[in-house]
């Protein structure tokens, strides 16, 4: 789109994320030449929220669990397949592991897919992996692939103008594997402007959004004017408009805009009724599916939030898996059946595509897969003589659990098993990355022939434009 | 919007003819649209004759609609009615204008058949030639519809009926396959196109099941005209060497003889732009002054502001050859020379600080080599010798990002060496061609495994589609003419040979892009774009040979190159506003001048760091990875030395990942955001407004401060008054922050003009 033919555009195409990207000025992916249908069209869903599950979220210990064996000093480890009791959830026949009650209760408004397939990568490196489930390609690449969120603000550009397309809750970038996280957390070629606002902390989410600490609104609004004087007085003024003038200006103004907007307050989670807060306060990943709720309601597009990577912390579990996984289910159960029933209550659920996902699962002996087991990263003793050894602590790729609600997911429905003696994989239709993908594409009317000529070929949401969304998920 | 409503109501005025309130709301309506016209057009910058027409048509009309009225009342009806009649004659055209105005000027033809626009391939005006010969053709022109029947293949079918795929058992990718046709039979039946299936299938409507191509685009009415008139024809197919569908440049150097000088003219650039300007109907403009002259060039050598004092002595000085002593003088900064071009190598080079592959030790940084490289104007011929067979510290770049875990076959570090120093080096696309045979050059999976091998020390299976093939390539240049490589020689003298080979005078490509690149650098446009893709026609192929040509002749040296190009006339023309960011890489470009930039991450830092207060400590240097003098040499801590940060990467400094050879002069909202309210230039506006509260005692000596080293020149009163108004008498902290954000973010400061 381009700026200064405000006009034949505004005609053409006046809608108000139209009107965002127009503000925004025209992104460098317009030197890109897309071929595709037109996105949003038949669409089911409008708002995707990716609950992220980093590290690798053993299936068996959480929403596929398998026979229970206790701890007992020195026991074989190949005799434990979970380390918790399963109980049953809203769905008949359905159990999920212990301590995600809250989440069990709500199953009947989504759907349980118990047959993710990652990909074999050989050598486990978790960025690497997580780097396939965001942006759908195997790093590394000759062009740097856009994440998922970033297709997403490129096609359809924000809801509501005022709040960033693709925004990003609680992942920072000074842990380990940092640069490797870099590397799938950007838009690619698509260009910065389609990129992550990266809210590392949600309690701080308000910062990102309002001027800057210490100045007020009147000052806020007094250096603006002065810069808009300046604009006006510069006398290069008179050597006309360009592109890269008017997007300069345009940007800016949009950016006021957001940091004066109502909308801003959204980001505020002091204003959030303290009983709400409570329940979704057990830490940042607890507060980000607050906040992510808040923008939905606001008109938020992409939002993911993550319970961090960090190398050996959260789900990446070498060792203590048994006892960690009690922390890790207890901070994801209760915010995430409430944001599920918050978001169904106010209405939203039918359009907000709700994704919890993991890169991989765990197994207590596998590497890998049964078919192609790796070198292992950190040594596993077959007896376990200690509680800490009791726990999924092997990257297991060939199975794994994932959750979706709403924006056309079919309610209380489940797809795919695993097996129920070891290997626990997949027995029963498989899903892969790039089904996942064009799911979401599809309930947000973005073709699955999406594509972009980058460097003369054409580069698609996900490879050669092959996937196909999963019908058998949406209503 | 409202223009389209209102000339619907004249319509409406035909239709109820001789109705007087409507003619009398009609005239109204007409007065408002004009009134309307007029302001959209002064609150929008759009200009040229349609609006010309469209403004005075609408006027005209105006005054037909009112004198209408008159002669309403008046009761003269035939008058009446031949006034009407004109008057919706002028709405009609006014009205035509006007939508060419809001939807383009195609916005009638457009949804004519054929008028799709697609791009044609070169060549189109010899298919036309051909398709209104009704007699034998010529070889040659059997040569020529043959390529246009190959483009609008390769365009269209190849990737389903190639060497890749081959649905429906069908390959339409060389003669004798054509003429075999697939699992159904024959497809082209010559003489016959009325029998043939391929025509068949391509004309079929759109959705129908057996129509042709099943995805993308439908052929254009044209490409089906030509299939039809070749098969007409006999489908012919010239004897011998096939023709290339892409356009291929020469790889050997060529000299142009230099236009002869003008009484205004004498360099050998300013003279070949003045020959491209005759044909194209460009013209010379006065150059720009003094102080737009010493700010760019400043930036484009040493990627600083120049100080007050400098731009002072600069306006001042009377020499005539000023402008080539300033250059020299900045080239001779070898340091701050480096310390600016530091960054389009290490974006081209892909060599970072930071970065994947680093953390397991499948990475390595090439930083200390590319300082003293640069610091030393190393020939380019030995630059690029070192880096292709290197040495420990130059490695870096040949070894490619290694990542732990199984990948796929066409990143390979061997096949990401051949794809980058074609890339980087050649201009030249190896990517697609490093999985299958490439659809959009004659550049074929064989040749780049072949080039690869040169890089590996097993030979590498051939993978198609990541799918082994059980071939073996061998090991040859992607162009035999410059050598031939010794297949059962060492990794490093292969190597060795391979810089060698490419380093050659007769390697034309080797040296046109790179003066190109740095061209693009200077100028904000290469003279071919994509500066990667070096097969593409050139706006002026003399310039861009002679430049390399020149390149040559002068021992390989970088500096003597931007000196040429700096101090020609044509550098110093005033900057080209560009409208459409998409105008700049348009095949039909018209060179006027230097495209004004943006400027990088890194330059935007140090203007801050040079005109208010540094915005990096001494501690944001990535040490470890340069050369151990290397703060001794910075005049204070340049950010093309610091690690990437969310700053530098929202003002577009990339992820160096990927080999990336420009930066993008577009702006965007993640970036006005950073700038508003990031804490990396709020806490740097802080602390700067300390040390200049306690320096500058009086707003007006400041504000003027200020101004002459972020823009080099006092403020004119409106903005001193505008200043003040925030500073007041005596500055404050807070003021002083505000003015200075303000300013930064002015275009004047983020842009070169």
């Amino acid at each position: 789109m381009n700026i200064q033919w405000n006009r034949r555009e505004f005609l053409q195409r006046a809608s108000a994320a139209t009107m965002a990207a127009l503000a925004a000025g025209a992104p460098i992916s317009n030197l890109l030449t897309s071929c595709r249908g037109k996105a949003g069209a038949n669409s089911s869903a409008d708002t995707v929220i990716l609950l992220w599950m980093a590290g690798g979220m053993a299936h068996t210990e959480t929403f596929d669990p398998k026979a229970y064996t206790p701890f007992e000093k020195d026991m074989e480890g190949n005799r434990v397949l979970s380390t918790f009791k399963s109980f049953p959830t809203k769905l008949d026949g359905i159990h999920f592991s212990d301590g995600l009650q809250s989440i069990g209760q709500v199953m009947d408004k989504g759907t349980l897919i118990r047959s993710y397939v990652a990909a074999d990568m050989g050598h486990i490196l978790h960025s690497r992996h997580q780097y396939h489930w965001h942006t759908c390609y195997e790093p590394p690449q000759t062009v740097a692939a856009p994440h998922m969120g970033s297709w997403i603000a490129k096609e359809l550009g924000p809801k509501n103008p005022v709040i960033p397309a693709f925004i990003d809750i609680g992942q920072r970038f000074t842990v380990g594997e940092a640069e490797e996280l870099k590397a799938f957390h950007t838009a690619g070629f698509l260009g910065n402007e389609f990129g992550p606002f990266f809210i590392p902390d949600p309690s701080q989410g308000l910062e990102s959004v309002r001027p800057p600490v210490g100045m007020d609104a009147k000052r806020f609004e007094r250096r603006n004017q002065l810069y808009n004087e300046l604009i006006n007085n510069s006398p290069v003024g008179e050597f006309g408009s360009d592109y890269q003038r008017e997007s300069l200006k345009r940007s800016m103004e949009q950016a006021y805009a957001l940091l004066n907007s109502p909308e801003s307050k959204a980001f505020d989670l002091s204003t959030e009724p303290k009983k709400s807060y409570d329940i979704y306060n057990t830490g940042r990943f607890g507060l980000g599916c607050l906040l992510a709720r808040r923008l939905t309601e606001q008109g938020a597009r992409f939002i993911s939030v993550t319970t961090e990577y960090e190398p050996f912390k959260g789900w990446d579990t070498h060792e203590n898996g048994h006892t960690r996984l009690q922390d890790m289910k207890k901070q994801i159960d209760g915010p995430i059946a409430q944001l599920i029933k918050d978001l169904d209550e106010k209405g939203l659920l039918d359009r907000t595509m709700v994704v919890l996902a993991s890169e991989f699962s765990r197994d207590m002996m596998v590497e890998g897969r049964p078919d192609a087991k790796v070198k292992e990263q950190v040594a596993q003793p077959d007896i376990l003589s200690d509680l800490k050894f009791y726990g999924m602590h092997r990257h297991f790729t060939d199975g794994c659990s994932m959750l979706m609600f709403g924006g056309g997911i079919k309610k209380g429905f489940v797809y795919g098993k695993t097996a129920d003696e070891r290997p626990c994989k997949t027995i029963e239709n498989p899903v892969k990355i790039d089904g996942i993908h064009q799911t979401i594409y599809h309930a947000l009317g973005i073709p699955p022939d999406t594509q972009y000529e980058i460097e003369k070929r054409p580069f698609y949401t996900t490879p050669d434009g092959k996937g196909l969304a999963v019908k058998e998920l949406l209503i | 919007m409202l223009f389209e409503l209102i000339d619907w109501k004249h319509k409406s005025t035909v239709l109820r003819d001789g109705t007087r309130i409507i003619t009398w709301v009609s005239a109204g309506s007409a007065v408002l649209a004009v009134v309307f016209g007029l302001l959209l057009a002064g609150s929008e910058d759009s200009s040229g004759t349609n609006l010309e027409i469209h403004r005075w048509a609408g006027i005209a009309t105006m005054v037909l609609s009112l004198v209408t009225v008159f002669t309403l009342r008046s009761g003269n009806r035939s008058l009446f009615r031949g006034l009407l009649l004109t008057t919706v004659f002028g709405v009609s055209f006014a009205g035509h204008y006007g939508a060419m105005l809001t939807h383009g000027e195609d916005y009638l033809t457009s949804v004519l058949p054929g008028a799709d626009k697609t791009v044609e391939p070169e060549g189109e005006t010899e298919a036309d030639f051909v398709l209104t010969n009704n007699g034998a053709l010529t070889p040659e022109q059997i040569q020529n519809l043959n390529v246009e029947v190959r483009t609008i293949l390769a365009h269209n079918c190849y990737s389903c009926h190639g060497e890749a795929k081959m649905k429906g058992e069908l390959r339409l990718d060389s003669k004798d396959a054509i003429m075999k046709g697939g699992e159904h039979g024959v497809v082209v039946v010559p003489n016959h196109p009325d029998k043939s299936e391929l025509i068949r299938r391509i004309s079929l409507p759109k959705g129908h099941k057996e129509a042709m191509p099943t995805k993308g685009k439908r052929l254009t009415e044209k490409e089906v005209k030509l299939l039809q008139f070749w098969i007409e024809k006999g489908a012919p197919w010239p004897d011998g060497k096939e023709k290339s569908i892409y356009r291929v440049a020469d790889l050997a150097p060529r000299t142009p003889q230099v236009p002869a000088a003008t009484t205004e003219l004498n360099k050998p650039v300013d003279l070949f732009v003045n020959a491209y300007f005759q044909k194209n109907k460009g013209s010379w403009k006065p150059v720009v002054d003094d102080r737009t002259y010493i700010r760019r060039v400043y930036l484009d050598i040493i990627g600083l502001l120049p100080a007050p004092e400098k731009v002072d002595a600069f306006v001042a000085d009377t020499r005539p050859d000023k402008r080539e002593l300033l250059a020299k003088e900045l080239l001779s900064q070898n340091d701050a020379y480096a310390q600016h071009w530091m960054t389009f190598w290490n974006d081209a080079l892909r060599n970072d600080y930071d970065g994947t592959g680093y953390i397991t030790g499948g990475r390595f940084g090439i930083s200390k080599w590319l300082y003293a490289s640069l610091l030393d104007n190393k020939p380019y011929n030995w630059f690029v010798k070192e880096l292709i067979s290197p040495n420990k510290e130059s490695e870096g770049f040949i070894k490619g990002i290694k990542w732990r875990g199984t990948i796929n076959s066409s990143q390979r570090t061997e096949m990401q060496a051949a794809q980058n120093v074609a890339q980087v080096f050649l201009g030249l696309n190896l990517k697609c061609a490093s999985c299958h045979d490439s659809f959009i050059s004659d550049w074929k999976l064989a040749d780049a495994y072949a080039f690869a091998n040169i890089f590996a020390d097993t030979l590498l299976e051939i993978n198609r589609c990541d799918k082994p093939t059980g071939k073996i390539a061998g090991t040859r240049m992607l162009y035999p003419e410059l050598g031939e490589i010794e297949v059962n020689a060492s990794t490093e003298k292969r190597l060795r040979q391979l810089a060698d080979f490419l380093v050659q005078p007769k390697d034309g490509r080797l040296y046109r892009t790179l003066v190109n690149r740095v061209w693009a650098q200077l100028m904000g446009r290469g003279i071919v774009e994509p500066v990667d893709a070096m097969d593409n026609l050139p706006w002026s192929q003399d310039l861009l040979d002679w430049l390399a040509s020149d390149f040559v002749t002068n021992g390989y040296d970088v500096k003597k190159l931007i000196y040429t190009i700096v101090t020609s006339k044509t550098y110093q023309l005033p900057s080209t506003s560009v409208k459409d960011a998409g105008d700049m890489m348009a095949n039909d470009f018209k060179f006027t001048g230097m495209v004004r930039r943006r400027l990088t991450a890194e330059q935007f830092a140090d203007a801050i760091s040079t005109s208010f207060t540094p915005m990096y400590a001494d501690t944001a240097l990535a040490l470890k990875k340069l050369p151990e003098d290397i703060q001794s040499r910075l005049p204070f801590p340049r950010a093309a030395f610091v690690k990437n940060d969310p700053f530098l990467t929202s003002l577009g400094r990339p992820n160096r990942e990927t080999v990336s050879t420009g930066r993008t002069s577009q702006a965007n909202l993640l970036q006005a955001l950073e700038l508003t309210n990031g804490s990396k230039f709020t806490e740097t506006l802080k602390a700067g407004s300390k040390v200049w509260k306690s320096q500058y005692p009086t707003s007006d000596s400041l504000v003027t401060a200020l101004y002459r080293k972020a823009l080099g020149r006092s403020p004119v009163p409106k903005e001193l008054a505008a200043a003040k108004k925030i500073l007041g008498p005596t500055p404050s902290e807070e003021g002083i922050q505000d003015l200075v954000w303000a300013i930064a973010l002015v275009p004047e400061f983020q842009l070169i003009y």
